[in-house]
């Protein structure tokens, strides 16, 4: 099996990488990058926890081969802060008491930050949409969804 | 995931003289969101190289050309959801990619992959076949043109052969008269497989008589096809919700004639009737 070598960007960094073509980004990003805010669930598309973007749109990580990303830019939650100011979307998550244990959040965010990116003032029903493939075991969804329709109240504030 | 060899050709002949070359083990990887999932089963011993299409630039978009639609198939479920000209000529697509998955899944599979996949549940196939689409196949030796619905001999196997690449899925626009619709049921909204759908096509003269009519079922029969027993019933007569319980009656009835009664029938006999109505109710 040979290696395959790749350049990419990941949150804002540029990467020259020799990858195994049978790993995926999820775990390039975990295990070899240390990148470990990016979430490993079922692995087969339907949690969401390993959600980031790619190119600014939410995929997922465990569903795209590491050379995959040969070219691409990618964006994991590790991305969203600047420095030690957190995005306006993790501070309206904590403002809303939309984190309990956690696990889901990172791709909660991400799928969120896609939406809002492209939607600035979404509907209930888009937001409920834009986080429809990501799971919550602790039932947290409505934290959740009024934390994404208020992000932009927040942005105000601040 | 088992070791393999990696490739991204950069054009469609690249493409297939590779698979060509490889021979039994080449794999096409488009959105890898059915490849990664069966990459992932030790049970897969076959699959030794995977060749990316992902990259081939003109094996993308969406195009129109005097009367026909063409949708290349690397075409993600998102941009086709976002198309102002699928939206026009074909709005019963959208629906359909509309309920695949999830944002994610959507934003990453593809038209040609779901339809080379060939899942009874395969969401683009009733619509498409519906629309009368025909698909394109390339490979290092020919090249090909294909009915969709002469394509598919029984779930997860088609008349593709080993070395042929889909390039291009074309359809002909439907008429702005024309009333469509596509009703899916899952066991949940998001993320659900499609247990059974329909797709529906319903065209009326200007006293309102229905002057055609196409139905297709999806994940009820063995191979996708219209019902043409159904659609004769419509032809016509005024659209009335009798007319529409008795098309879809008649649909269950075929299903279960080729079917035979096994332990789901006693679920799918009702649910699809109802399900055909709603189709053809939805075509207003
Ligand atoms: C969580 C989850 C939910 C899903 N929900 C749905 C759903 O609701 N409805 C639905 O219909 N599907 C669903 N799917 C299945 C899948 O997402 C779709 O079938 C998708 O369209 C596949 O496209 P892809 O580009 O990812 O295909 P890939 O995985 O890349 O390929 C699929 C198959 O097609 C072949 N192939 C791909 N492109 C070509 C080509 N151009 N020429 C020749 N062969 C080709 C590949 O070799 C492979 O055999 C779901 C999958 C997951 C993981
Ligand atoms: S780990 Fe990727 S979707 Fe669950
Ligand atoms: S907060 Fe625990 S899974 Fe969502």
């Amino acid at each position: 099996m040979k290696l395959v070598l790749i350049r990419t960007t990941i949150n804002g960094r540029r990467y020259d990488l020799e990858v195994r073509p049978n790993m995926t980004l999820l775990d390039l990003l975990r295990d070899e990058l240390g990148l470990t805010g990016t979430k490993r669930g079922c692995e087969v598309g339907e949690c969401g926890a390993c959600t980031v973007l790619m190119n600014g749109q939410a995929v997922n990580s465990c569903l795209v081969l590491a050379p995959q990303i040969d070219c691409q830019e990618v964006l994991t939650v590790e991305g969203l802060a600047d420095g030690e100011k957190l995005h306006s979307l993790q501070e309206s998550f904590l403002d809303h008491d939309a984190v309990h244990c956690g696990f889901c959040t990172p791709g909660m965010l991400m799928s969120a930050k896609d939406l809002l990116d492209h939607t600035p003032d979404p509907s209930e029903h888009e937001v409920r949409t834009a986080i429809s493939g990501n799971l919550c075991r602790c039932s947290g969804y409505q934290q959740i969804v009024d934390a994404i329709k208020d992000v932009e109240g927040e942005k105000r504030k601040t | 995931m088992k070791p393999f060899e990696y490739y991204s050709p950069q054009s469609v002949p690249e493409a297939y003289n590779l698979l060509a070359q490889i021979g039994t083990g080449a794999k096409i990887l488009a959105g890898g969101t059915d490849v990664l999932v069966e990459l992932r089963k030790s049970a897969d011993e076959v699959t030794g190289s995977i060749i990316d299409i992902s990259r081939i630039v003109s094996l993308r978009g969406i195009e129109e050309s005097g009367d026909t639609i063409v949708i290349k198939p690397l075409t993600t479920h998102t941009e086709i959801l976002r198309s102002a000209l699928v939206g026009m000529h074909a709005p019963l697509l959208k629906t359909a990619v509309a309920g695949i998955g999830s944002p994610q899944i959507r934003n990453r599979g593809t038209i040609g992959g779901n339809i080379m996949n060939a899942a009874a549940c395969a969401d683009t196939v009733p619509p498409l076949i519906a629309l009368g689409a025909r698909i394109r196949l390339q490979s290092s030796t020919g090249d090909r043109t294909v009915a969709l619905s002469e394509f598919f001999t029984k779930p997860y196997v088609t008349v593709a052969q080993r070395g042929e690449l889909l390039v291009e899925i074309r359809f002909p626009k439907l008429p702005f008269d024309a009333r469509s619709s596509f009703m899916k049921l899952g066991r949940r909204n998001a993320l659900s497989i499609s247990r059974l759908s329909v797709a529906a096509i319903l065209m009326r003269n200007q006293s309102g008589v229905i002057t055609d009519a196409r139905i297709v079922p999806g994940a009820a029969l063995p191979t996708w096809h219209r019902v043409s027993e159904a659609e004769n019933l419509l032809i016509g007569h005024q659209p009335t919700r009798e007319l529409f319980v008795e098309a879809g009656k008649k649909v269950s009835e075929v299903m279960i004639s080729f079917t035979g009664r096994r332990w789901s029938t006693e679920y799918k006999e009702p649910v699809i009737a109802v399900l055909v109505r709603r189709a053809l109710e939805g075509c207003r």
